[in-house]
């Protein structure tokens, strides 16, 4: 009976005793709710991990079953090979003119929608279409649209003046795809940023509209600073993508012509599954994922300070 | 003031028509496409305004053509995987939000860098691991493939999900006598419902949309819809119709999905880290 009454007349005590029983007894089953999980993803992520940097040291040239030990070598190879270094710098072009043209164009568009006075939702709902178009269905897409005989942009271009086979010339298979990239995936910026820009306290724009502040002051000054974490985070997980897909370079290009579009990830594909040398390939994954770790490090620091 | 009003919302408007051409216009010219005949897809100018004609998706489905093989396939391979996903998601992200691991950083970096892993360093070591074990070519093998960044991505959202759903039901139901695994399927399950559904809808929507791993995992027999539409692209040319009619089927059920889940695109597809 003095226990109950105890409980009742301190109930927030009681609580708090509950409260680290349940942590106690808790962190228990948590532990086992968790391990299925983590012998699942063990055996998804880490053991292929391993796999991969085994693989790199081993000469599978001969046969896929019996691969033979060949020390630095499949890195020498990589490190010293003009290819490597060539993809990578597509990459980058890829990444950095993708990104950039993606930042302008989907922050454009989430501070329009944020002023727009009428039919937001509605147009947010079309503009996000082509996230949900999948990327080898975007490649076939824009390769049909591009098309040098049948193709209705290849028509538009050709109304205006521009005769060329866009997916077939070197200088402007590159823009191509780029374009593709910024087609599919700008509305994730779009609706990361303007996420950001609606939970903008109304406090500090009143605040500098009093102060006589013009449109693009505000925007300049009050609503991008506010949102720049949210750029961030879309940067972050828009660079990583860039770096895990080749389904639309596969299917519009396969990396040409004369190899300018070939990404390190497709360059990694044909490596291991045209030329067969999964050992060379292995190193190649191996900086691909390094530089993904690098930036998921960076995206979990950002999220841990955003939630603090 | 109120003219200039006007005229700047004027231009925003243009602006934004601009902006919907160009997302809208591949993806309804895709579906024109894939309901014309051939000599109306092929006809310069092109057409905008044509009797329609149902043809290719009749061939499509026909008994000629195995393209409910490959329907049969994908759906079944997206369902599996979504569904062991979440399942060992919803039990290990709901203890990722509630429990205190020392580790916790570690994880979620391991979490994130297996969820965003490049896919083709992915497939290479998978490739050479299902090789030994003979799933090459094998339904099994895809489920497994995509089940490398389905369940990281369900692990991660449960547990953003979880940790919006307040302690304290799940506590008062601790003292009245419910044991935590009680609680956890009694209380905090039905409460992240919503968050459940939208975590699995995109699961399925990942696995659907997976050319890279399909290519080159499936076999005669086991290819996905994806497959099917790259199948289209031959040495003699490109069978545009058809592509076109596949690359519509394909898509439409996700924009159905996505735009379902609308409300949890932002969060699912910033990885949590925007509500």
């Amino acid at each position: 009976m003095p226990q109950l009454t105890e409980t009742f007349d301190r109930p927030e005590q009681a609580t708090a005793a509950a409260r680290s029983r349940g942590r106690a007894k808790g962190s228990r089953t948590e532990f086992w709710m968790l391990l299925p999980s983590i012998v699942v993803l063990a055996i998804i992520s880490i053991f292929p991990f391993l796999f991969l940097i085994y693989a790199s040291f081993m000469d599978y040239s001969l046969s896929i079953d019996a691969p033979s030990f060949t020390g630095l070598d499949n890195w020498r190879r990589v490190f010293e090979s003009d290819t490597f270094w060539q993809s990578w710098g597509r990459t980058a072009i890829f990444g950095v003119a993708g990104l950039a043209l993606e930042l302008l164009l989907g922050v454009a568009v989430a501070l329009l929608l944020y002023h727009a006075p009428k039919g937001r939702n509605l147009i947010m709902t079309l503009w996000m279409l082509p996230l949900f178009v999948a990327p080898v269905v975007s490649g076939l897409l824009w390769k049909y649209l591009l098309d040098p005989t049948y193709g209705l942009y290849n028509w538009f271009l050709e109304r205006i003046g521009i005769h060329t086979q866009i997916l077939g010339d070197i200088s402007t298979a590159m823009p191509a795809v780029i374009l593709m990239d910024v087609w599919e995936w700008t509305p994730l910026i779009t609706i990361i940023v303007l996420a950001g820009l609606q939970s903008v306290s109304q406090e500090p724009l009143e605040a500098a509209e009093v102060d006589g502040a013009s449109g693009f002051q505000k925007i300049r000054f009050i609503l991008l600073p506010m949102v720049r974490r949210m750029i961030v985070v879309a940067l972050l997980i828009r660079s990583m993508d860039i770096l895990r897909y080749v389904d639309t370079i596969t299917i519009a290009t396969e990396g040409g012509p004369a190899d300018s579009t070939k990404t390190i990830g497709y360059y990694l594909m044909q490596v291991a599954f045209r030329f067969q040398d999964m050992g060379t390939a292995a190193a190649l994954g191996l900086t691909m994922l390094f530089v993904t770790m690098v930036m998921g490090n960076i995206f979990v620091k950002m999220m841990k300070k955003g939630e603090g | 003031m109120a003219l200039r009003r006007k005229s700047v919302y004027a231009v925003l408007y243009v602006v934004l028509a601009a902006a919907m051409l160009w997302a809208l216009l591949p993806i309804v010219w895709m579906a024109l496409s894939s309901v014309k005949t051939q000599v109306n897809m092929f006809s310069m100018p092109p057409k905008f305004i044509f009797a329609p004609t149902f043809h290719t998706y009749r061939e499509m489905f026909s008994a000629k053509g195995n393209f409910g093989e490959f329907l049969t396939n994908s759906v079944v391979v997206s369902l599996s995987t979504t569904f062991i996903s979440v399942v060992l998601g919803l039990m290990g992200g709901f203890a990722l939000a509630r429990g205190n691991f020392k580790k916790e950083k570690g994880i979620s970096s391991w979490i994130i860098s297996t969820r965003m892993a490049p896919i083709p360093a992915v497939i290479l070591p998978l490739y050479l691991m299902f090789a030994k074990a003979g799933l090459i070519g094998t339904t099994t093998g895809l489920i497994f493939a995509y089940t490398t960044f389905n369940l990281p991505f369900a692990l991660w959202m449960m547990a953003t999900f979880f940790k919006d759903v307040p302690v304290d039901m799940e506590e008062a139901a601790m003292i009245d006598g419910c044991g935590k695994f009680e609680a956890f399927r009694r209380i905090a399950v039905p409460t992240a419902a919503p968050g459940i559904v939208a975590t699995s809808i995109l699961c399925l929507m990942f696995s659907w949309n997976d050319f890279a791993f399909a290519s080159v995992f499936s076999g005669r027999g086991t290819q996905t819809v994806p497959v099917a539409a790259s199948l289209l692209i031959s040495q003699h040319g490109i069978q545009w119709g058809q592509a076109m009619a596949t690359g519509t089927v394909i898509i439409a059920p996700m924009i159905v999905c996505g735009l379902a889940v609308r409300k949890y695109l932002v969060r699912g597809l910033s990885m949590g880290a925007v509500k």
